[in-house]
């Protein structure tokens, strides 16, 4: 178990991805603080996550052995992360890995100039900013203690431009600058800071993620449709299971990934090595 | 370390009405209740984790309370507090208030604040830790002694007296301890004192790090579980607490990076048997305290012993010899340039040298000179003479006049087998050549050798097994060398010990390398003629030529190769590819594993076994073997390895008794190797060869090496050196009172001081022997005469490089030697005369390029008249000098012309 004795924080922690991670890293016997906003967000064309689905990831954690605490959420307020952090840190002593998963993926769908300004704003403070005031909270006490593992959930968005997604490309490719600076203001303290960047991943039932629904949804195709294009852009001809993007997760929070920082590692199939 | 100040209880707890405990809670502090339901029953596997990881958890803030409710409807509540805020009432008073027994009201803070903890001393060398681990475990020892009662005031001095002890050898008589509130603490640990005195002082406050200290448990709240810390705050961290019937437990909470298990196991277990010792008998001087008790003792004592190889009966040469040769009669047992000898021939021959010494009235018992060069004869000779039943008593042709007459006179030789015309003569001694003394006239009563080698019918019969077979001399703090006894069975033994693990057999062919004189030649010839090889002898002009060396291995195709690490250093320097060695045994000195690196590359270890034997003359050449692999080597290990079987290991304090493994002490051999003693010096014997106390045999002894060394917990030997002064250079052990002794016979000379010094610390080359002299008064000092004079009575190994004159030696305190102030040796080139000329006038061209070549190798000016001895010159470098001269194509200078006219000028001229 290559996680066991460290305490790991996920945001968007109540599905898809978010909850992939959590089993992930039960799985190699962290203990876990669970954030997610648990409501829907104005102006987000799709219901996000709900405090049943953030216990329903809880408790699948807790069978495995975890310790959990669940707390709500939002990544757009930093004194709401800092209070979830606090809370974290009161219970489990101190963070040893923070995975910055929580994020959206529309409003989406229009050419650059058709976006609003409250559209732009809202998908920068989420997926990017969100990432930025997680990390605000939680690099102090990591430097001071010399450990720490932040790992941000990109996309290969982060990588490549996507017609009609300026603004996730834009916050995802930020996110991937936020990490290598990051990564270098802390690296001197033995904190790391890496992005993994997954391709087009399922939505898995279990997992009840609702990503390329959405994502084809703002497209206006059919998501059979928009499935195939991708398993035919993924050169290993499948869509990124859940687990597949978890297992780099664990990798990096784990101490087999001491040296690697500021990294970004692509979990895309072959999307990207065209 | 998180966590080092923390402590932490369980308790079982029922009726989980967590809304009573959260009133309770939040009367006793500022402290929030967490409930975490857990899956399964309380002893299921997930109940166990979750139990174990929350009382580990350091807090952030000051204390912690988790409710863990299972499914079986216990649950057990956990508190972690920082003892700044909750020391052991503190805590107590909130466990009792969480739990009902005492009315809600505010958990009370520390009466005294706490000094800071110490800091952590680096790791010691007994520890065994693992650097790269920052993990730590715990193990205890339970006492059957009376927890309330034992005076705790005995704990810190206990610990401290067993701290010192496991700082070994020589150590300083004080140790540090440390305690979680008073800070590190120094104690003076005089050898009278008793513990009940230790305990009455205060120790003094000290800045030092510290290794081991004692967490003061307070008495804590009654707990179904209790960590008195979470990591421990000091690297062994020992901590003393009630058991339920009373008694006393002692647990370690240690740190990995500093000690590994089993040392901090077997610390915990002298700690206890120390604190017994100063709570029974507190009037214990501290020299007095035992660290092992009985069954201590027999488990370190094990350790040094592993399991005896195959029971043979004692044997002796002749017998040994005589299975191998009637075994394959026709097989070649000797090689030594066109001279080739089969079994058969190698029996006959010795067998007319033994006649023919018996013959000259030789009877068992007798001990026979022998001073050849490495030669068949050599061989056929020292096989003779035991044959006669005598023991051999070797000398090297090469020593200066002296020794061979000090060997003469020591040993008592009326015979000595010799092609020296000049062989001294003094009391009686009479030198024969091999030829005078198989002449007809000298074997007519041993019949003819084409009848066979038929023993003839002698009063006193063949040798018996515990009868001498061979006397080597070896330097000795008296002065003077003094002669080794070794009998026949201990030969045998060793031949015995190694023959199966090493595959020995006569599909082998080993070398003759060493000076019959150097009983690592007792290894190569023995080793060899009773496993049915060949043994190939290296004259000594190759043996001084690493080229001609390597020639040698490849023509001969030898399999075994036995070498000091120096010689094998300068075979490294030769293009070794394709050697067929398949085993290269190392003797004589420290290995430094990293230099066969080079060698590995390109005979991995699946083609050729290298192993690392100690031992000592004493104690029949080997003692043990290690095995060296490309994974040792490249971690640099020290380890000589477990004793040979049939052979014990012990490590001893200066008093003689066993050290715990880890510690360093001195090196004791027991078992089958250990000498007869010293011939001819009972009361050396007696101090030397002693009893051996863990022996089931009444009359075992055991050997006091002198050599210092650490027994790891898997019963390896680690070799740290010489207890004294005695070292050795370039395989050659040398005593430097010894020479000291030569240059005081000088009248000129009123104090002397030799010492051991390298220009380069990882070359062995360049060891070199300074000698420091204070001559009379009134006279002016003549250096060099008195290097000559000493030249002449000491073997060229042992003849200083150097001598300075001192108006007085630096003396310590307690009136030593202080070698640190001593000045740097002056050589007679560069200080003592002009420079060299700049230009090099009066330069050949040969001279030029031997100048340039010998500044590089010795690393000095040279000049035309200097004296490439005087300079620091030895056998190694004259080595390294003839390769550069033929790397320019140029003739190499043979070592003895360089020995008869040592200067540039001369041999160029």
């Amino acid at each position: 178990m290559r996680l066991t004795g460290k305490t790991v924080v996920v945001t968007g922690a109540a599905r898809g991805l978010g909850r992939a991670t959590a089993e992930a890293c039960a799985a190699e016997g962290a203990d876990l603080a669970l954030l997610d906003l648990c409501d829907d967000l104005p102006g987000v064309p799709y219901p996000l996550g709900t405090a049943g689905q953030l216990e329903h990831t809880a408790e699948l954690c807790r069978k495995a052995g975890s310790a959990v605490l669940t707390a709500r959420c939002d990544v757009r307020d930093l004194r709401s992360v800092e209070e979830a952090v606090a809370l974290a840190e009161e219970r489990f002593g101190a963070l040893d890995g923070v995975v910055n998963n929580a994020g959206i993926a529309a409003p989406s769908g229009r050419p650059a100039h058709e976006i609003g300004e409250e559209e732009w704003a809202l998908m920068i403070d989420v997926d990017l900013s969100g990432a930025w005031r997680m990390i605000r909270s939680v690099g102090g006490a990591m430097s001071a203690r010399r450990s720490g593992s932040i790992v941000n959930i990109a996309s290969t968005a982060g990588l490549v431009g996507y017609r009609h997604f300026a603004g996730y490309v834009a916050a995802k490719h930020g996110l991937i600058g936020l990490t290598r600076a990051a990564a270098l203001d802390y690296a001197p303290r033995k904190v790391r800071v890496n992005a993994v960047c997954p391709g087009s991943v399922r939505d898995d039932p279990t997992a009840e993620g609702r990503m390329l629904a959405e994502i084809a949804r703002a497209l206006d195709v059919p998501v059979s449709e928009h499935e195939q294009e991708f398993v035919a852009a993924q050169p290993m001809n499948a869509l990124i299971e859940p687990a597949d993007v978890a297992a780099a997760v664990v990798y990096l929070l784990s101490d087999d990934a001491r040296q690697v920082t500021g990294t970004t590692l692509t979990v895309d199939g072959g999307f990207s090595a065209r | 370390m998180p966590g080092a100040q923390c402590h932490a209880v369980r308790v079982a707890v029922t009726g989980t009405d967590v809304r009573r405990l959260r009133d309770r809670l939040a009367v006793a502090g500022p402290w929030r209740l967490w409930t975490d339901d857990i899956p399964g029953a309380a002893t299921g596997p997930i109940a166990v984790r979750r139990r174990a990881s929350e009382l580990r958890r350091p807090v952030r803030g000051d204390a912690r309370c988790v409710l863990l409710r299972y499914e079986d409807g216990t649950a057990d509540l956990v508190v972690v507090a920082h003892r700044d805020r909750l020391d052991g009432p503190g805590l107590h008073h909130l466990v009792a208030v969480l739990t009902g027994e005492r009315p809600p009201s505010p958990a009370p803070h520390p009466a005294a604040p706490r000094a800071g903890l110490p800091p952590v001393a680096a790791a010691p060398d007994w520890g065994g830790g693992d650097p790269s681990s920052t993990a730590h475990a715990a193990c205890h020892v339970d006492l059957p002694l009376p927890h309330a009662t034992a005076p705790a005031a005995l704990r810190l001095p206990a610990l401290a007296v067993t701290l010192a002890r496991y700082d070994g050898h020589g150590a300083t008589a004080a140790a540090t301890v440390g305690t979680d509130d008073r800070g590190a603490r120094e104690y003076a640990l005089p050898a009278s004192a008793t513990l009940r005195d230790l305990a009455a002082t205060e120790p003094a406050h000290t800045a030092h790090g510290v290794v081991a200290g004692i967490l003061e448990a307070d008495p804590g709240p009654p707990a179904d579980e209790r960590l008195p810390c979470l990591a421990p705050p000091f690297p062994l961290t020992f901590v003393f607490s009630p058991l339920p019937d009373g008694a006393t437990r002692l647990s370690c909470h240690f740190r990995l990076s500093h000690v590994a298990p089993a040392v901090a196991e077997g610390f915990t277990r002298h700690l206890a048997q120390v604190y017994r010792q100063a709570v029974l008998a507190p009037d214990t001087a501290v020299a007095d305290v035992e660290l092992l008790d009985r069954d201590e003792r027999d488990r370190v004592a094990r350790l040094g012993r592993p399991a005896a190889g195959p029971a043979r009966t004692p044997d002796t040469l002749p017998r040994a010899f005589a299975r191998v040769a009637a075994a394959a009669p026709d097989a070649i047992a000797l090689c030594d340039g066109g001279t080739e000898l089969s079994y058969r021939e190698l029996d006959e021959r010795s067998a007319r040298i033994a006649a023919g010494l018996r013959a000259r009235g030789v009877r068992r018992g007798d001990r026979v000179g022998v001073c050849l060069e490495r030669s068949a004869e050599l061989v056929v000779t020292l096989l003779g003479v035991v044959r006669a039943g005598a023991s051999y008593v070797p000398a090297d042709p090469a020593y200066p006049t002296d020794r061979l007459a000090h060997t003469v006179a020591d040993a008592g030789l009326r015979v000595v087998v010799t092609r020296l015309a000049e062989f001294p003569r003094e009391g009686g001694a009479v030198p024969l050549t091999p030829d005078e003394l198989t002449a007809p006239a000298s074997t007519e009563r041993a019949g003819t050798a084409e009848d066979g080698p038929e023993e003839p019918e002698e009063p006193s019969g063949p040798p018996a097994p515990d009868d001498p077979a061979y006397v080597i001399y070896t330097s000795g703090s008296t002065g003077r060398p003094k002669g080794v006894t070794v009998p026949h069975r201990n030969v045998v033994a060793l031949i015995d010990a190694t023959r199966d693990e090493y595959g020995l057999g006569p599909d082998d062919t080993w070398t003759l390398f060493h000076s019959a004189a150097f009983d690592f030649s007792v290894w190569e010839i023995w080793g060899c003629l009773l496993t049915g090889g060949r043994l190939v002898v290296v004259p000594y002009a190759v043996t001084r030529d690493p080229d001609d060396f390597r020639d040698l291995l490849l023509a001969r195709r030898v399999t075994v190769l036995s070498q000091t690490p120096s010689a094998f250093s300068q075979l490294l320097r030769t293009d070794h590819t394709g050697l067929p060695v398949q085993l290269v045994v190392f003797g004589g000195e420290p290995l430094d594993s990293r230099m066969l690196l080079p060698w590995f590359d390109r005979h991995p270890e699946t083609t050729c076994r290298t192993v690392n034997m100690f031992g000592i003359t004493e104690t029949t050449v080997h003692v043990t073997a290690q095995t060296v692999t490309r994974e040792l080597a490249l971690a640099g290990s020290r380890s000589v390895g477990p004793a040979l079987p049939g052979r014990h290991l012990y490590v001893t304090d200066e008093r003689g008794r066993l050290v715990p493994p880890g510690v360093t002490g001195e090196i004791r051999v027991g078992g089958a190797g250990v000498a007869a003693g010293y011939l001819n010096r009972p009361e050396l014997t007696a101090e030397r060869f002693l009893p051996d106390p863990y022996a089931p045999d009444a009359r075992a002894l055991t050997y006091r090496s002198g050599d210092l060394g650490r027994m790891r917990t898997d019963g390896r030997l680690e070799h740290l050196g010489r207890i004294d002064s005695q070292v050795k250079i370039r395989g050659f052990r040398i005593e430097p009172d010894e020479i000291r002794a030569v240059l005081l016979e000088d009248p000129a000379v009123t104090a002397a001081a030799v010492v051991v010094h390298r220009d380069d610390p990882t070359d062995p080359a360049t060891a070199r022997l300074d000698a420091y002299v204070v001559p009379a008064g009134g006279t002016a000092a003549d250096l060099q005469g008195l290097r000559k004079r000493a030249a002449g009575i000491l073997p060229e190994h042992m003849v200083p490089a150097t001598v300075t004159a001192l108006d007085a030696l630096p003396l310590t305190p307690n009136g030593k030697l202080d070698a640190t102030q001593l000045p740097a040796p002056v050589r007679s080139s560069s200080s003592a005369r002009p420079a060299p000329e700049p230009d090099g006038t009066g330069d050949t061209a040969l001279a030029g390029a031997l100048r340039e070549i010998w500044e590089t190798v010795l690393g000095t000016p040279v000049g035309l008249d200097d004296d490439f001895f005087e300079l620091g010159g030895n056998s190694l470098f004259a080595v390294r000098i003839s390769a550069a001269l033929r790397a320019r194509g140029l003739k190499p200078v043979p070592l003895r012309d360089l020995f008869r006219t040592p200067t540039i000028r001369e041999l160029t001229t």
